[in-house]
């Protein structure tokens, strides 16, 4: 039973005079048990129509998607699930622990065990200072807390975060991470949605690229880093001039020489290096990070 | 409002005390159908606007729960409302009435009666907001809507009769067929006017009251089924 | 499936529901139908500056009101429609505006002919004259109410005077005017003044109280004039309609649209057993 199953999820929407505009064409893609997968993709790019017929606020002109094997257009489904909207907006005349109380009962959770989780979600997110306040007077990035706050409370098995860290500073940020990996070490199930490389890179097992409604790349992250690795900058002192002949070269002191050398010609250098009896001081792996990764592809579809 | 009855009542000369029945019935009346309106009207479109359903609606609850949920929270205002209107009213009423005793008797149950069925009604009408409020995007389609549902709702009696009458064969058949079908459309609300029943301590068949609250619980189920039906295929931010 | 199991049987209810409900909502008792309107006094204060709209629309219900009993007037069913109401909300809509037509037209529609509330209907009148000054109509219906119903010649000829120099293009105010100085031929004015109404009228209940009254007096007109030949020529009162016919003055005797039998009362008057829907309303 995957987490996430969508099958070939095609929407589109009719806009004025007729005219449709097709926003998610023909999406596949699963997301496995206890894994933490990136949903990447500029703005508009179809990340939100997934995720809003995922929680079942629109619905699909075409395939099918399920949670935990159980359709989407079922509001059931959602009990082993936490969400998080993107700007999420709620009651405000309520406060958080009234809010909270309100998204525990329709769990089903009882009330002992609300209260100490209510208790657990604020304190983790930091928002026990604010608890018998109205949401209205909250800060954008408390609301983005406490968006996160109702998501964990009843501990569900599959996260959906519609943009998780937006509108959060960076203690923020990392907070969201940190509880995020948390949740992967204890066996949840975590889909994001994000147009930030970095936080994929920060997190993620795995990467889905969409561009213009369609899927572009399924990845595993470490993969990717790891194939991402162009060449290497070294650090070496003594040996000949010759040494460094036809490569990239920093004087950095007078002894001192940083070289940055192609993956394909690492072998052969080394061998240089300890045949003119150089010494390695540093060497370090240049990666084309993620974000290369991702402006090529959306660059390849847009054209 | 209500609390200006007895010293108002007082401009009739020969009939204090239907005088101040009928205010107050007016009165109460005219304060449900103000709440109605904004209540109803500013309901669903307005946790859609604001965003409210992409955190709500997002839990385990289901539309059809969501919607009756916010209905009902309506109907129990309005009852409530009405509650305490007729208490306001039935002191108002009192106090005329001893001021002047008129011939009739004050007929409690019928006024209690009449306010039911008024609260009925606007329970009635409090749907057909409900249902334009899950329709609709702005304040303007439910409100307006759901008013000209209560006038013509309110007038649909009389209209019908007069085309169901002689002078039908002097107005388009088209029209008049046109008239009736709006007619079994339309909700009836004159079936809830036990006004004058109030004010002249009429009898009242049960038949007059069952047939009304017969009425209410289908025609409302339905067009709260209605409602559901449309909220269900909508499209949410 | 639930759900559309539970609409379909709402549905289904609904269907077995409405027309016996509309059955039932069109048989409630008249009474119910008029309602109740408040002092007119308190109504101009609590319709603020609604008041010319809450009296058309008192006129209108009024107006919806005898379009559904007006039927009945004519099946000759004995029923007790609300005419005190009915005039007293004519009325209270003519204190919120004195100036709205409709309520006088109305009143003089309904209330002379069968229910001569002769009286009533002048009162009316008269205030609305007050405002309405340009108006030959409302000179008009006082002075044909004088003179026919009340016999008061004198002052019907004033009325009618005042109507013919309001509006002097309409020849039939003066020309009535003129017959009320001279002679008082009942049925012919009567006639003249229902052909007028006739002609004028747009609401189907008014022109239909009008036409049938004019047949009734276009019926009476012709038995009348088959008796006065009949004095004329054998110089004695005939005994029955039916001696008119034998001798070939009449034809046949014509139906009474109110549905009764015309005959000849003890003083040779013609008088119809509906007594033209006279008294039972």
């Amino acid at each position: 039973m995957l987490p996430i199953d969508i099958e070939n999820l095609s929407k589109t929407y009719s806009v004025k005079r007729g005219r449709k505009v097709l926003a998610l064409d023909n999406l596949t893609l699963q997301v496995d048990q206890g894994e933490i997968l990136g949903f990447l993709g500029p703005n508009g790019s179809g990340k939100s129509t997934t995720i809003k017929t995922l929680v079942g606020q629109i619905r699909a002109t075409q395939g099918k998607a399920s949670i935990f094997g159980q359709p989407v257009r079922d509001s059931n489904c959602r009990q082993r699930v936490g969400y998080l909207p993107e700007n999420p907006a709620f009651y405000d005349f309520l406060t958080s622990h009234q809010y909270l109380d309100l998204v525990g009962s329709t769990f089903g959770m009882d009330a002992n065990h609300l209260r100490t989780e209510s208790d657990r979600v604020l304190d983790l997110l930091d928002l026990h200072h604010a608890d018998r306040r109205p949401i209205r007077s909250y800060s954008k990035g408390m609301v983005q807390r406490l968006g996160l706050a109702q998501a964990l409370l009843h501990d569900p098995d599959l996260y959906i975060l519609d943009e998780p860290m937006s509108g959060l500073d960076p203690l923020g940020r990392a907070l969201v991470k940190q509880i995020i990996v948390d949740l992967k070490h204890r066996g949840k199930t975590v889909f994001f949605s994000t147009h930030v490389t970095a936080d994929v890179e920060a997190v993620c097992d795995r990467v889905a690229v969409i561009v213009s409604g369609k899927l572009q790349a399924v990845n595993l992250v470490s993969e990717l880093l790891e194939k991402g690795i162009e060449g290497y900058v070294i650090q070496l002192s003594g040996g000949s001039e010759q040494l460094c002949a036809g490569f990239e070269m920093n004087l950095r002191e007078d002894s001192l020489r940083e070289v940055f050398v192609q993956r394909r010609d690492l072998n052969r250098f080394m061998g240089d290096v300890s045949r003119d009896n150089g010494e390695i001081l540093l060497m370090e792996p240049r990666r084309r990070d993620l974000e290369q990764f991702f402006l090529d592809i959306v660059r390849r579809e847009k054209e | 409002m209500l609390f200006l009855v007895p010293s108002f009542s007082s401009f009739s000369m020969r009939q204090v005390q239907e005088l101040a029945i009928t205010l107050s019935l007016s009165t109460i009346s005219m304060v449900l159908l103000v709440m109605t309106l904004l209540l109803g009207s500013s309901s669903i479109w307005r946790d859609i606007e604001r965003r409210h359903t992409a955190s709500i609606l997002t839990l385990p609850i289901s539309r059809d729960s969501y919607l009756l949920a916010k209905f009902l929270s309506i109907a129990i205002f309005i009852v409530l409302a009405g509650v305490v209107l007729a208490a306001a009213a039935a002191v108002m009423i009192s106090l005329a009435a001893t001021q002047y005793p008129s011939d009739l008797p004050l007929a409690w149950g019928n006024i209690v009666l009449a306010i039911g069925a008024d609260v009925l009604k606007y329970l009635l009408l409090s749907a057909v907001a409900v249902f334009f409020s899950a329709v609709s995007t702005s304040f303007y389609l439910p409100f307006f809507a759901t008013l000209v549902v209560y006038l013509a709702g309110s007038a649909s009696q009389e209209v019908f009769e007069y085309v169901s009458g002689q002078f039908a064969q002097q107005i388009d058949p088209a029209q008049v067929a046109v008239i009736k079908g709006v007619y079994y459309l339309l909700p009836n609300f004159s079936a809830f006017d036990f006004k004058v029943h109030a004010v002249y301590a009429l009898q009242v068949s049960s038949q007059a009251f069952l047939f009304p609250l017969c009425y209410a619980i289908v025609y409302g189920g339905i067009v709260l089924g209605a409602a559901v039906w449309v909220f269900n295929r909508r499209e949410l931010p | 499936m639930i759900r559309r199991g539970i609409f379909a049987t709402f549905l289904l209810v609904y269907g077995f529901l409405v027309l016996p409900f509309a059955d039932f909502m069109a048989d409630r008792p008249l009474e119910v139908k008029l309602g109740y309107l408040p002092h007119p006094q308190l109504l101009k204060i609590l319709s603020a500056d609604h008041d010319l709209i809450v009296a058309q629309s008192a006129v209108v219900k009024v107006l919806f009101y005898y379009g559904t009993i007006v039927g009945h007037f004519m099946e000759n069913v004995i029923i007790r429609p609300e005419h005190a109401n009915m005039y007293r909300t004519l009325q209270t809509a003519t204190q919120l505006d004195p100036y709205n037509m409709d309520a006088y037209y109305f009143a003089q529609a309904a209330f002379t002919w069968q229910l001569e509330r002769i009286d009533e209907v002048n009162t009316l009148l008269e205030h609305g004259a007050k405002y309405r000054t340009w108006d030959p109509w409302i000179n008009f219906y006082l002075g044909f109410n004088h003179a026919y119903f009340l016999k008061d010649y004198g002052r019907a000829a004033v009325y009618l005077q005042r109507a013919g120099e309001l509006a002097p293009e309409n020849a039939l105010f003066s020309r009535l005017a003129a017959r009320y100085y001279y002679e008082s031929d009942q049925t012919k004015t009567g006639l003249a003044f229902l052909e007028a109404m006739i002609a004028e009228a747009k609401d189907g209940a008014v022109k239909q109280t009008y036409t049938v009254r004019r047949d009734a007096l276009l019926a009476v007109f012709a038995l009348e004039r088959a008796q006065a030949s009949f004095v004329a020529k054998v110089g004695r009162q005939p005994k029955s309609l039916d001696e008119l016919l034998q001798t070939g003055f009449l034809q046949r005797i014509p139906k009474d649209p109110y549905g009764g039998k015309f005959y000849l009362d003890e003083n040779y008057r013609v008088r119809s057993t509906s007594k033209l829907a006279g008294d039972n309303l």
